[in-house]
């Protein structure tokens, strides 16, 4: 039992809230603006390697660059909106899903010729695990927990509680009345950006944390990702997170069957399986 | 009588078809108008057009001595206009409660008195603030949308259909409010496809047909001429 919860749930949860923060800004954007975003997987790489930049230029712990890079990335992610998907707004949501792959190459590009090809971590050495009555976790994997979990708390909150947040949820419900209530919808895109760009540089930050970082660990997670959103139901939040708790932990108990390698296949197959039985998700999200 | 709406020779469309042709509407404070007509007579365009959803080719739409013809929809509000759809009216996955808040999303400082007049207006939905809009009945969902418009205190409010779909009982209600509303000192334009009672209740009628006026008056003359009841209210 004990061996179960080390070595198959708590990784599976871990891994599984890196993809939750980052379907939660899939599942905004889309909610908002309608198209999924493709360069989500990007930048989040963007986001780790700017978290990367701020530990070795001003010498800080990365616990402290993680919020710099969670910031910046929050408003880098409004540059590439206003750059590159603002004036194609009133044209058919293809296009920009299309451009969004653009953007992916580009970002992934940046961080090739900023950084370069070789995998590269936060800090050296071999962190050894914590021993809580038998339960083994290491620091970082706390950190990510305590850290999404917090996250999800102030999202929620702000969401719930602020005037703004709910002029989000409003622009998602029914974007027509939100206009005619007088709500700004350049504003909310704006905020949208911030809140999806933000936890999209958390997610490249911790999964960098706990794995390693290098120049394609978001493209390589954005099926999961993708898969994780689908599987809660696009446009719902709740469902992001429980999605992605899902599919980290279905990754991981799949190593009991398949070879580790084919980890990332059960991503696909559980997004295969919603597809075909439940394409709205488990909460009842927007349809495509 | 001075008019706070006024349309006037309005001609309107979307893309290269026109819907109105040359269309004049008046409404004044504490007055409720009333547009019927046939199917396709153009009811809801005309209602639309003052929020710039359709074209405007011709004519000009003001509030008092402001034209506001080609504004968006957000400075519209602002100017004291406040419109309630016919379907989609609702912030279906929001409480009641936060419907109304996003309906004086543009009020600065305290709305609790906006709320109190709601809520009393609308004393079946006090107990239920927290409930999620979309699983009420047809005719509380009809309350909470006129409810999101009046948190703005409008000078005029557009009703598109507010009986639709749902029972007498409920209708009576809607129009009961309706004037509660008119009397405290608020412009009300109303669509109906239920001719006869909202001529029966309004304060007066236009009888719209193929995209322009075809009669006017006070409401219980219009409903009076045999004309038109042969023409357009089925006899």
């Amino acid at each position: 039992m004990l061996s179960f919860v080390n070595f198959f749930l708590l990784p599976g949860i871990v891994q599984g809230s890196i993809y939750a923060l980052g379907a939660i800004g899939i599942t905004l954007v889309f909610a908002i603006m309608r198209y999924g975003h493709f360069a989500h997987g990007d930048l989040a790489t963007f986001g780790a390697f700017i978290a990367l930049a701020f530990t070795t230029m001003l010498g800080v712990s990365p616990y402290i660059a993680l919020p710099l890079a969670v910031l910046a990335t929050g408003v880098f992610a409004i540059g590439i909106d206003r750059l590159f998907y603002a004036h194609l707004r009133t044209m058919p949501k293809i296009i920009t899903t299309i451009a969004s792959f653009g953007v992916a190459l580009m970002l992934r590009s940046f961080v090739q010729v900023v950084w370069g090809v070789n995998t590269t971590s936060y800090a050296r050495g071999i962190t050894r695990p914590e021993n809580w009555f038998g339960i083994r976790v290491k620091s970082h994997e706390l950190v990510t927990l305590l850290v999404a979990i917090a996250l999800v708390v102030a999202l929620h909150l702000f969401l719930t509680r602020n005037k703004w947040g709910k002029a989000m949820r409003a622009m998602s419900d029914n974007p027509d009345l939100a206009l005619l209530s007088g709500v700004d919808n350049n504003k909310v895109i704006a905020l949208t950006w911030i809140v999806a760009g933000g936890l999209c540089a958390a997610s490249g930050f911790f999964l960098g944390l706990n794995t390693e970082l290098k120049s394609l660990m978001g493209w390589n997670i954005l099926l999961p990702t993708f898969a994780a959103a689908i599987l809660g139901g696009v446009g719902r939040i709740e469902g992001a997170i429980v999605g992605g708790l899902i599919v980290g932990i279905a990754e991981e108990l799949s190593v009991l069957v398949i070879p580790g390698e084919y980890k990332v296949m059960s991503a696909f197959g559980i997004l295969l399986l919603v597809l075909l039985f439940r394409p709205t998700g488990l909460f009842r999200g927007k349809v495509l | 009588m001075t008019a706070l709406l006024t349309m006037k020779n309005l001609r309107a469309g979307y893309g290269d078809a026109d819907i109105l042709f040359d269309l004049s509407i008046e409404v004044a404070k504490g007055e409720i108008v009333a547009i019927v007509g046939p199917n396709g007579a153009g009811k809801s365009t005309a209602m639309k057009s003052i929020f710039g959803l359709l074209d405007i080719r011709a004519g000009s739409i003001a509030i008092g001595e402001t034209d506001i013809t080609g504004w968006v929809p957000n400075r519209i509000v602002k100017a004291g206009i406040c419109y309630v759809p016919q379907v989609k009216n609702i912030f279906s996955e929001m409480t009641v409660h936060e419907n109304f808040e996003m309906g004086a999303f543009l009020r600065k400082g305290d709305y609790s008195a906006a709320l109190d007049r709601v809520y009393d207006l609308f004393p079946d939905l006090r107990t239920k603030r927290k409930t999620t809009a979309g699983s009420l009945s047809g005719g509380q969902r009809q309350m909470v949308a006129m409810g999101r418009a009046l948190m703005l205190d409008p000078q005029v409010l557009l009703l598109d259909e507010p009986t639709a779909g749902l029972s007498p009982k409920y209708m009576e209600q809607i129009f009961q409010i309706s004037r509660d509303v008119r009397d405290s000192g608020v412009a009300i334009l109303l669509v109906e496809q239920h001719a006869k009672q909202a001529l029966a209740f309004a304060d007066r009628g236009y009888v719209l047909a193929a995209g322009r006026n075809r009669h006017e008056g006070p409401g219980p003359a219009l409903l009076a001429d045999r004309h038109i009841a042969e023409m357009f209210l089925g006899g």
